[in-house]
């Protein structure tokens, strides 16, 4: 054991993300015995899917709970970005390129606002995500006046392009755009003053402000980044399921927050890895995928998932106890 | 004094980095006052945390009443009749003095609380002890003095047999003292085991018969009080210990210029009307009771806390400080009593802390330049010569004297000229403590300008070159160390307190 946590690599990645990826192969393994023809690209890219868009709000929620916050307004506000954004495409003529901005635009405005008022006003994160959840859902279904939108397919002769943002010709685009935006989030968490602020005020907020930081900003600017990659992560979902109905999206929330938990962010805040959260993402997407295709309803899936989250913190919280 | 009722022995204890507890051995008679004596961080505290099960020993045995016992919680000790009457008293504000006498086991009248009979005992309980409280007043219009009182009130209501009484003295006037010291006798003659923590000499002198003595985590020995001195208690007490030589007179040039000047500061309800003067190369001692004002007053200066008002001058100029930022913008460092809260962050590394207040100046463009901040943090590792495996240590896993010394590195990298030193030795073992003094020292010789807050006398008076005294929000006085004595402060510092 203590040979293999002392390996170069090993140490590279770290111990916990390589047990992560281990369970990652292992239930791609048990998945492909289990369901005759589970293996094999068509699966693959189906997977991915589901990887580009949770990947998107993994990372963004990653830097809210790193500030010891949380952000449940997260998966219903990237249907209200997919749908506000489309419906002005389809209905009001806006510019396809216009359009993707103008997802990301409320995807930032959401998290600014949520931001605000968690940094400034000191609203709890839990109450100021819960009323901007639905909030959310409340705009998009006005704005579309309760229709959903179901975007452009890749035939299409004017929107088709969208499309190429996940796949072009079966290469998968969203893939290589999913982990350049998670070696940038990596960069930022490690390697500049908005990270270590990020996660010094998650660890101890007080020691931080009296360190002469204003880590009202700081915490702020966590929830704006989250905001930004939700507008994201609407393109992916877009791109990748067509059909944006308002009203949903709270099932992504757990999602989430179940893989950014299991790469290993704490929840009460201070720690977290980017690398942890893109294998959690591929472990939850991977499992999604695997109780469907098991032939279970997809409201298993709602079960497993909130169970994960609940005994990955559970875990996290007694890793804490056994430290102290 | 009757029969042991209680023996702690050859109790250990570590916590990472620091063997707090070393085979220590303590006994309590019934009917007895027993002293337990040993400077901040000798393992008092942590003895009595083992004791009544908030911490749980590595090896040893604790047997009370002739059986051996484990308690898990508070809860279960204060059943088998062992309560601590803390230095912090644990009382809710809002509610009544009754309320809180009873809090967790309240009479009921069916589903209601029945707060007419919680009052008719409280009445009992203060009558029994000869207190004067009114049992229906809200806690928090109390006195210190009357809270400690209700304190005593709620142990003996538990049935307690020993009763810890945790540096009680230490917001106290002499005359709550005295009263305290009154009802402490009368326990003693009804056949009670009392352990009293204190580090003043004469209060041991006084109420005590027996003294065990701690030192570094470990057991030095048991006195009968009255056949020994003082001497002798402090010479077990310090040790191998060779503290900085006391000051007998101001270090500071009379010319020296005025760093820092406060005036007329108001906030809150614990600062009223504090003007004083830091001179450059300066160490002034903020002395008083617990709950004089004096870490309100730090606070409100360093921006920490709001201010009502008062003028802040920095080097003659009249500064705007209404954030921490500000301060430290102004050179003002801030070391707080309360480390673990508002010094460090545990869950991060030295050389993270170390550079928390300064990183601007390591920046390469948008990135944290990792080398230099490595560069740096070795340097004052070096230094204060902290005790760390390597700058990238979590400083979770330092003694409290080295992370007390990551949080004055993390000033001193912020080249911080005045520096607020608030109870910097509190809960850092023996040897440290003496580190910081030396470092303190230092620190003014070099031109640094420090104020420290102490509630320790003999640190005030060996570390001073004047002192501010502050009572109840106000400053009552201020001496230079050439005429300062431990009576002539205690003086000014209860002025206010009739």
């Amino acid at each position: 054991m203590e040979k293999i946590k002392q390996n170069a690599i090993v140490k590279m990645i770290g111990f916990n993300r390589c047990v992560l990826l281990l369970v990652l192969v292992l239930m791609y393994v048990i998945f492909s015995l289990l369901v005759p023809g589970f293996a094999g690209m068509a699966r693959i890219m189906s997977i991915l899917n589901y990887v580009y868009f949770l990947g998107f709000l993994s990372l963004g929620v990653t830097f809210v709970i790193a500030t010891g916050g949380i952000d449940f307004s997260i998966g219903p506000v990237m249907f209200c970005c997919g749908l506000i954004s489309g419906y002005s495409m389809l209905n009001k003529g806006v510019p396809a390129p216009l359009a993707l901005l103008l997802s990301i635009l409320i995807g930032l405005i959401f998290g600014t606002v949520n931001g605000y008022l968690v940094a400034y006003w000191t609203v709890p994160p839990f109450i100021v995500s819960m009323a901007s959840m639905n909030i959310a859902k409340g705009v998009a279904a006005v704005y579309t006046k309760t229709q959903s939108v179901s975007w452009p397919l890749s035939t299409d002769p004017v929107y088709g392009w969208i499309r190429n943002l996940v796949s072009f010709n079966g290469f998968p685009v969203g893939l290589v755009i999913f982990l350049i935006a998670a070696a940038i989030c990596l960069i930022v968490l490690n390697n500049t003053k908005a990270g270590r602020y990020i996660l010094c005020l998650g660890s101890n907020r007080e020691a931080v402000r009296l360190s002469g930081v204003d880590t009202k900003k700081w915490e702020m600017l966590a929830y704006m980044i989250c905001g930004l990659l939700v507008g994201i992560a609407a393109i992916f979902f877009v791109s990748a399921y067509t059909t944006v109905q308002p009203g949903y999206g709270d099932q992504y929330n757990n999602e989430a927050i179940a893989g950014c938990v299991m790469g290993g962010t704490s929840m009460v805040g201070g720690l977290a890895s980017i690398g942890g959260t893109v294998i959690g993402v591929f472990i939850i997407s991977l499992l999604q995928e695997g109780i469907l295709a098991l032939g279970f309803a997809k409201d298993v899936q709602l079960i497993v998932t909130g169970l994960i989250v609940i005994v990955v913190v559970y875990l996290d919280v007694m890793a804490r106890r056994r430290k102290n | 004094m009757g029969d042991t009722i209680l023996v702690m022995e050859d109790i250990d204890k570590t916590f990472p980095g620091v063997h707090a507890l070393d085979h220590v051995h303590f006994d309590v008679k019934k009917g007895e006052v027993h002293a337990l004596m040993g400077e901040n961080g000798a393992g008092k505290s942590t003895l009595m945390k083992v004791l009544t099960g908030i911490y749980t020993k590595d090896s040893g045995s604790i047997t009370y009443e002739g059986k051996e016992v484990e308690f898990h919680n508070t809860r279960e000790a204060q059943d088998a009749g062992i309560v601590i009457v803390h230095q912090e008293l644990n009382m809710v504000g809002d509610l009544t003095v009754a309320q809180n006498i009873f809090i967790g086991r309240e009479f009921m009248k069916g589903f209601r609380i029945d707060d007419k009979k919680m009052i008719e005992e409280s009445m009992k309980l203060f009558d029994e002890l000869k207190i004067e409280i009114d049992p229906r007043a809200k806690m928090s219009d109390l006195t210190v003095g009357k809270q400690q009182m209700c304190e005593i009130a709620k142990a003996i209501s538990h049935q307690a047999k020993v009763i810890i009484f945790d540096e009680p003295s230490a917001a106290l006037t002499e005359k709550e003292i005295e009263d305290l010291f009154v009802i402490i006798r009368d326990l003693r003659e009804k056949n009670l085991g009392i352990v009293y923590i204190s580090h003043r000499m004469d209060e041991i002198k006084v109420i005590t018969d027996r003294v065990t003595v701690m030192r570094d985590g470990g057991y030095v020995g048991t006195l009968i009080t009255k056949d020994c001195t003082k001497e002798d208690i402090i010479n077990m007490m310090v040790g191998r210990v060779i503290y900085e030589e006391p000051k007998t007179q101001s270090a500071v040039p009379k010319d020296a210029p005025v760093v820092l000047k406060v005036e007329h500061l108001n906030a809150g309800r614990m600062v009223k009307d504090v003007s004083f003067e830091l001179k450059k190369g300066e160490i002034l001692g903020f002395s008083g009771l617990m709950g004089a004002g004096r870490t309100e007053t730090a606070r409100a200066l360093f921006g920490a806390d709001p201010k009502t008002s008062g003028d802040i001058y920095v080097n003659g100029e009249k500064v705007t400080i209404n954030s921490p930022q500000d301060a430290v913008k102004h050179g003002i460092g801030y070391l707080s009593e309360d480390r673990k809260r508002y010094g460090i962050v545990v869950q991060k590394t030295v050389t993270e802390n170390s550079t928390l207040a300064s990183m601007e100046d390591y920046m390469s463009g948008l990135f944290i330049n990792k080398g230099k901040e490595k560069k740096v943090t070795e340097k004052y590792i070096d230094e204060l010569k902290t005790k760390t495996p390597s700058p990238d240590q979590l400083v979770v896993n330092l003694s409290g004297g080295n992370q007390q010394k990551v949080v004055i590195a993390k000033w001193l990298v912020r080249n911080c000229d005045i520096l607020i030193f608030d109870e910097p030795t509190r809960g850092i073992d023996v040897g440290a403590k003496n580190e910081i003094y030396k470092l303190m020292n230092r620190l003014a010789s070099e031109g640094k300008s420090i104020i420290m807050i102490s509630s320790e006398m003999t640190e005030i008076l060996r570390m001073s070159d004047r002192i501010v005294v502050m009572c109840e929000g106000e400053k009552t006085g201020e001496l230079d160390i050439s005429e300062a004595t431990q009576e002539l402060i205690m003086d000014k510092a209860t002025r206010n307190i009739s």
